[in-house]
């Protein structure tokens, strides 16, 4: 037997939820579909393929202040930002969710990134798993599938009656309570059948391309925008400055990204990525080598969205593709 | 038509005219173009010119400056083309230019085959490249705009000031400050953006509305008179902000101003960088 939720009991569970969490669910934003607070379950656009950015600024803001220094009578005060409320983040995608696995090996590593941490725990992740999949994505060759339920709270599966409800945590659970479920013998729908792609010996083989011509080549083409880095659910890099206005000070963080010049530049002007093949090389490194070295996964849940929202076609897999042949044979970059 | 760009790369780089072939292969997904770089005769093989050549490649002759190379170039491409040599960016005897009469560009997203044109080209009444050293395909007679501009700038045009500011907050409030529009933009090549300047700063690091404010509408004021309005800005924002509509607009009162369309005379420099005493704009007045 599994637990069922009608479409109308949806709405209504939704609406329920709206009153005890800042509900942040697919929205329809001129033609883009983007995760957004919502006022009421109708705001929702269930009908997207995949979000234009990942659900990550949710976590991990594209600015946030970490303290504030107030300087008044000659004392000097150091504050906090107040902590966000409850959030729920539904109809999120398995891949999405992932994401958020990969941030925390680096978020929650002690010591804990309080900001995240605080976020993280005030944050429940409804899941809605993939009924078709797009040319861009390959979760399932990075460890994920269309309806994976290990990175979420609660996972929905739409069927004929309405959606299935696998509740996976504690959180979940206490989610769920105002949904009218029912028990009914429905058989969840087979995932939709994704390409592979071959990530065998990747890490090895990202290693021995470090001192290949392939970067610079595949570099060429490269406008060094961050547009890779700011759509990817895993990707975390950040510059903190301090913003001084009127005697208040504030700390801020804001998303930053390796493909941009000024990211490695230090006092004096120096870069030590100096090339836009060194740049290059840093973002496919860290997905496909420092980070599994460190944490074990590959950076990359394959939502697919630095493919599809790359002004010129870097195709992550098809870099995969081309290191696992450098070494093995001589491959010209598909520059 | 693919055949003829191959050739003459082949022969360019076969002579050691050039080093480089900047044009377009077929991407990941089969069916769109993207950049590519051929440096030998057969990697020029690889070089092919369809309705989905979307790209300005104008932009990475700047990075081969010195180095004599060969760039396809569709009629807009060239107009900026001419606005990097007029601004001394790049020199023109180190460019072989393969002009591409163009039918228009397919509005397409990545994955998927498009069939209508994209905005920019409906209104295009260029087909034939402005210069070129090799054109190739069949010179076609230029046509009429088929289409009125984005019915948005109309809309924009009939809307009070305080209207148009809430239409373009909405917008801009999407910006993530990645910086694509700045990177694909031919007109965009400072070594230093005011963006990224530390002292002074005139725009921090926040990613937020006064910041995306303040860097959006900059970026079109250093524009004016300088787009060829190629779209790029508009097609690689990953937050689908309408740019265009902000540049076309800027250029349209440059041309009533000063009766100049960027890219069109070589040696014309844009009204923006030079000051004519007798100038009366109107302004101030």
């Amino acid at each position: 037997m599994s637990q069922l939720i009608s479409r109308s009991d949806l709405t209504a569970w939704i609406n329920a939820l709206l009153a005890e969490y800042t509900v942040i669910a697919p929205t329809k934003v001129d033609s883009l579909a983007l995760y957004q607070p919502v006022k009421r379950a109708d705001d929702i656009f269930m009908d997207f393929g995949i979000t234009a950015l990942s659900p990550k600024e949710w976590l991990f803001p594209p600015t946030e202040t970490l303290f504030t220094i107030t300087t008044q009578d000659g004392t000097m005060k150091l504050e906090a930002p107040p902590l966000d409320g409850k959030n729920l983040i539904f109809a999120i995608r398995p891949c999405d969710a992932r994401g958020f696995r990969l941030l925390d090996k680096v978020f929650l590593a002690p010591p804990a990134d309080t900001h995240y941490a605080q976020r993280r725990q005030n944050t429940t992740l409804i899941g809605l798993a993939c009924s078709k999949a797009l040319p861009q994505c390959f979760c399932t060759s990075v460890g994920g599938a269309p309806n994976d339920a290990s990175d979420v709270d609660v996972l929905l599966t739409e069927v004929e009656e309405g959606y299935l409800v696998n509740i996976v945590t504690e959180k979940g659970q206490a989610a769920v309570a105002q949904a009218k479920l029912i028990e009914k013998d429905v058989t969840p729908p087979s995932p939709p059948n994704l390409k592979p792609v071959s990530t065998e010996g990747i890490v090895e083989a990202t290693l021995r391309a470090y001192n290949d011509d392939y970067w610079e080549r595949l570099a060429d083409r490269c406008t060094h925008c961050n547009v890779c880095a700011f759509v990817c659910p895993a990707c975390y890099c950040f510059d903190v400055r301090d913003h001084i206005n009127q005697g208040k000070t504030e700390r801020l963080r804001c998303w930053d990204s390796c493909q941009a010049p000024g990211f490695t530049r230090v006092a004096g002007g120096y870069t030590p990525r100096p090339t836009k093949g060194a740049r290059l090389r840093q973002r496919f490194g860290h997905k496909l080598l420092y980070y599994p070295q460190q944490y074990g996964d590959l950076l990359c849940v394959g939502c697919g969205r630095c493919i599809a929202s790359c002004p010129v076609n870097i195709d992550i897999r098809e870099v995969m593709e081309d290191l696992q042949k450098l070494g093995v044979k001589s491959v010209s970059a598909r520059a | 038509m693919n055949q003829a760009i191959r050739d003459k790369a082949k022969e360019l780089l076969a002579s050691g005219a050039v080093s480089c072939v900047i044009g377009y292969d077929v991407g990941s997904d089969g069916i769109n173009a993207r950049p590519f770089f051929a440096y030998t005769e057969e990697e020029a093989d690889g070089l092919a010119f369809d309705q989905t050549c979307t790209h300005n490649l104008v932009k990475y002759l700047i990075d081969r400056a010195g180095k004599a190379t060969a760039i396809v170039v569709k009629p807009c491409d060239a107009r900026a083309l001419t606005v990097l040599i007029n601004e001394k960016q790049v020199k023109r005897e180190e460019v072989f230019i393969i002009g591409a009469v163009c039918h228009g560009i397919i509005e397409s997203t990545w994955g998927q085959k498009g069939s209508d044109l994209q905005g920019r080209c409906q209104t295009c009444t260029q087909h034939t490249p402005l210069v070129y050293d090799l054109l190739v395909g069949e010179p076609m007679a230029e046509p009429t705009p088929k289409a009125p501009l984005d019915h948005r700038a109309a809309t924009l045009a009939n809307m009070s000031v305080a209207e148009r500011a809430a239409f373009w907050a909405e917008q801009f409030q999407r910006c993530l400050r990645c910086n694509a529009c700045r990177q694909v933009c031919p007109g965009c090549y400072c070594a230093e953006c005011f963006v990224d300047q530390l002292d002074p700063e005139w725009v921090g690091i926040r990613i937020d509305l006064p910041e995306k404010w303040l860097w959006n509408t900059i970026r079109a004021f250093h524009l004016a008179g300088r787009c060829v309005g190629c779209d790029e800005c508009q097609r690689v924002c990953p937050v689908n902000i309408p740019l265009g509509l902000l540049n076309h607009k800027l250029e349209e009162e440059v041309a009533t101003l000063f009766d100049f369309r960027p890219g069109v005379k070589a040696d014309v420099p844009a009204p923006l960088e030079t000051f004519k005493k007798d100038e009366k704009l109107g302004i101030g007045e």
